[in-house]
């Protein structure tokens, strides 16, 4: 079942999109869309629930980067084609939906 | 009010437990010993039993408690870790708030949404973090309850069907 296209869930495909194969974590998916990390988050999921999305922790050494690992999403090969097809077939966000978004960080 | 808690007041509290633990196992000792001899034997037993059970439990809740302590780092580090809930160590920002939160959720993406939120709030400048703990927060019931519907439905799911 394809999750429902509200304007936040096509905002973070459309960043997904711009390079399927490129792994993005929260915070820069964050900047990009526009919308909150706590607005991303259940997204992402729900996402992932549906096989558009995979994930992986980084492989890092927390102590050495001084830093905890991110979590990287990107989209799977089904779920660019499956994306691609439902954002052509979807309304695009309007710009007062975006200014909405972009002043109020947006609510899931 | 939040109790005080401090280094002093736990040694006194373990000191406290360590003097009754040893209490109680004296005097289970005395009552085998002490209790005159013309007292019957099943007497001198059940004495010297129940004195020793209590301090058998002194022990063992001071021995609970240790471990409870020892284990304690924050409100997360006292469950279990999975290995989808993110590597341990590095520095990371703790929110009391998230903390909680987190545990209105299933365990396990409880733990993994929080070890998210951390990774990305250590990340964000002191500015940012504020709005972005509270769209975390905000976000929280929703999210919890799709999770535990997504769980129900899971268990609920019918398995394979025994034949006849």
């Amino acid at each position: 079942m394809a999750p429902r296209l509200t304007v936040q869930v096509q905002l973070v495909l459309q960043a997904l999109l711009q390079d399927p194969a490129t792994e993005m974590y929260g915070l820069e998916l964050s900047e990009e869309t526009g919308l909150q990390p706590g607005t991303a988050y259940p997204i992402l999921l729900r996402l992932e629930h549906e096989g558009w999305v995979a994930s992986r922790w980084e492989d890092i050494d927390p102590r050495a980067e001084k830093r905890p690992a991110r979590r990287y999403y990107r989209l799977t090969a089904g779920g660019a084609v499956q994306a691609s097809a439902a954002l052509a077939g979807a309304r695009r966000p309007k710009g007062t939906a975006l200014r909405r978004l972009a002043e109020g960080g947006g609510t899931a | 009010m939040m109790p005080r808690t401090g280094p002093r007041r736990d040694l006194v509290k373990k000191q406290g437990i360590v003097w009754l633990a040893g209490a109680g196992m004296w005097i289970a000792i005395g009552a085998a010993v002490i209790l005159p001899p013309d007292r019957a034997g099943w007497v001198r037993v059940t004495a010297a039993c129940c004195y020793g059970l209590a301090a058998l439990s002194f022990t063992a809740v001071y021995a609970a408690r240790r471990r409870r302590s020892r284990r304690t780092g924050s409100g997360l580090s006292v469950r279990g870790r999975d290995d989808d809930d993110g590597p341990d160590g590095g520095a990371v920002h703790r929110s009391r708030a998230l903390a909680v939160v987190s545990r209105l959720m299933p365990r396990s993406a409880g733990r993994r949404w929080l070890a998210e939120a951390e990774s990305l709030l250590v990340e964000l400048t002191a500015a940012r973090r504020g709005a972005a703990v509270r769209s975390y927060l905000l976000s929280a019931p929703r999210l919890a309850v799709m999770l535990w519907g997504r769980k129900v439905l899971r268990r609920a799911r019918p398995g394979p069907r025994r034949p006849g």
